[in-house]
């Protein structure tokens, strides 16, 4: 029988024991990177609403229109991914088999900051692919604060060097971001309804006609075109947990 | 002791009496495969005799509970390595019972100088229709065995279990909803832990006695958009 793990619950401790890690890339020469995104997340009246368009490009070509960016961590955790696919999907898998683990073996669920310091560690583990420019990720963090009454939904945002920030608001992620930024900042200082007070159907709304308009500004960023069914990763979280919102869902919203 | 056959075999034998006198005052488990997914119930203190312990994999147990938590915390490792390094899907009750859970436990077991475990399991693997559904019984000594009646029970005398899983197979159909299911195992629990009547024709509606216990009962759902499919049943 193997000894047990030396920190109980700890499934990156248990990888090691087993003399097994996370894939780490060695790169010597900038190979093509499959990067560019719009992910963004806000607090609107039922809990936190995330978005995300799903192309995904390598330089000018256009690799796929199908990417979920928007990944359900555990029951109550979503994360948001912008930067080198490769390193944000396996950054996911790794976290989310930490959580599931933790919750099952501990037979509690691991807590909101221990969640966001894992996602930080996994980012600065990141680090040597980082400084190379070669495996930048900078993710948003999307959880549940079950030790408010009643529980409460908070985003996080990241440097790629691991270094996390709450986002009071709203926050949003690579290379469309700076004009989401602007449009989340306009609608939160001069809109009616502000962000905050937006039920579902006006926050799918906003959010699919937000993604529209960075796709205007970034080629690199999907955009949304209901008369060619091409919709979003679109996701919120409540009090009850994570819910997906349908393709007939963001029509019904836009029409 | 070992140096003989004969006493080998008899040493054997003491350690098989020692484990089953050990776990006599056990409170039975259950598995139940139904067309909402797979039951299991157990009756303890809290957190003590059903667990999850993959997205399709749950584990039911009797015995001492520091030995059931080694046990748990195996298979939860075995598991997540497994679904890490390969991929969820290649999680199968099947490799974790005969490839990690079984051998360990023989090896244990067969070890004159070290303590058994003193547990008796049922594993349950949730499939895509009821009929690919896992019930897998485990025992002290690492044999086990395939439940072929989408139900099965561990009792603390293994004499009693297919009396019991005769009464259920024919009380319990698949279509059973969990809950009024519960109550089903709840009198077939009360039979083997005290001993009443299992009644025939139409079944009592009166809640049994629980002699201040807990009921633990989860159900791996079959329908359901979550990765993880364990979800506890709160009692009614």
């Amino acid at each position: 029988m193997s000894p047990p793990p030396t920190i109980a619950g700890d499934f990156f401790a248990l990888l090691a024991q087993h003399r097994i890690s996370p894939p780490h890339v060695h790169a010597s020469a900038a190979p093509v990177e499959t990067q560019a995104t719009t992910v963004f997340a806000f607090h609107f009246a039922d809990g936190v609403f995330v978005a995300g368009d799903r192309r995904a490009t390598a330089g000018n070509v256009i690799v796929t229109e199908t990417v979920e960016k928007v990944i359900e961590l555990d029951s109550t955790s979503l994360l948001a991914i912008a930067g080198v696919p490769a390193t944000a999907f396996e950054m996911a898998r790794a976290l989310q088999t930490s959580f599931e683990y933790y919750r099952r073996s501990q037979l509690q669920a691991l807590s909101l900051p221990a969640k966001v310091r894992a996602l930080s560690r996994a980012l600065r583990d990141n680090l040597g692919l980082t400084l190379q420019g070669v495996g930048v990720v900078a993710p948003l963090f999307v959880g549940l604060d079950n030790t408010a009454l009643p529980a409460r939904p908070q985003i996080y945002f990241y440097d790629p060097l691991g270094a996390q920030f709450e986002a009071a608001d709203f926050s949003a992620s690579g290379s469309g971001s700076t004009t989401v930024r602007s449009i989340l900042a306009f609608q939160q200082r001069f809109g009616s309804p502000t962000p905050a007070r937006m039920t579902l159907r006006e926050a799918t709304r906003f959010a699919l006609q937000t993604l529209m308009v960075a796709a205007e500004f970034d080629s690199a960023t999907g955009g949304v075109a209901p008369e060619s069914a091409r919709f979003a990763t679109l996701k919120w979280l409540g009090q009850d947990g994570i819910r997906t919102l349908t393709v007939t869902e963001q029509a019904e919203a836009l029409s | 002791m070992t140096e003989e056959p004969y006493r080998w075999l008899e040493a054997m034998g003491n350690r098989r009496e020692y484990v089953l006198n050990q776990v006599k005052g056990g409170s039975p488990v259950f598995a139940v495969s139904l067309e909402a997914g797979v039951l299991l119930l157990g009756v303890g203190s809290g957190q003590s005799k059903v667990f999850e312990i993959f997205d399709r994999h749950a584990l039911a147990g009797l015995g001492h509970p520091a030995d059931l938590e080694r046990v748990r915390q195996m298979l939860i490792d075995a598991a997540h390595l497994e679904a890490f390094t390969r991929a969820p899907e290649d999680v199968t009750l099947r490799r974790l019972v005969s490839f990690n859970l079984s051998p360990q436990i023989k090896t244990v077991f067969e070890q004159l100088f070290a303590p058994p475990f003193l547990v008796r399991l049922l594993l349950s693997e949730l499939g895509a229709t009821r009929d690919r559904d896992s019930l897998i019984k485990v025992q002290f000594d690492g044999t086990y065995s395939l439940a072929a009646r989408g139900l099965a029970v561990v009792a603390a005398d293994p004499a009693d279990e297919a009396a019991v899983e005769d009464w259920l197979t024919r009380h319990l159909p698949a279509t059973t909803e969990p809950g009024l299911a519960i109550d089903t195992l709840l009198l077939a629990w009360r039979h083997l832990a005290h001993g009443d009547e299992l009644p025939e024709g139409e079944l009592p509606t009166a809640k049994p006695d629980l002699a201040g216990l807990e009921i633990e009962a989860a159900l791996l759902r079959r329908s359901t958009m979550r990765v993880a499919r364990f979800e506890t049943i709160p009692a009614r």
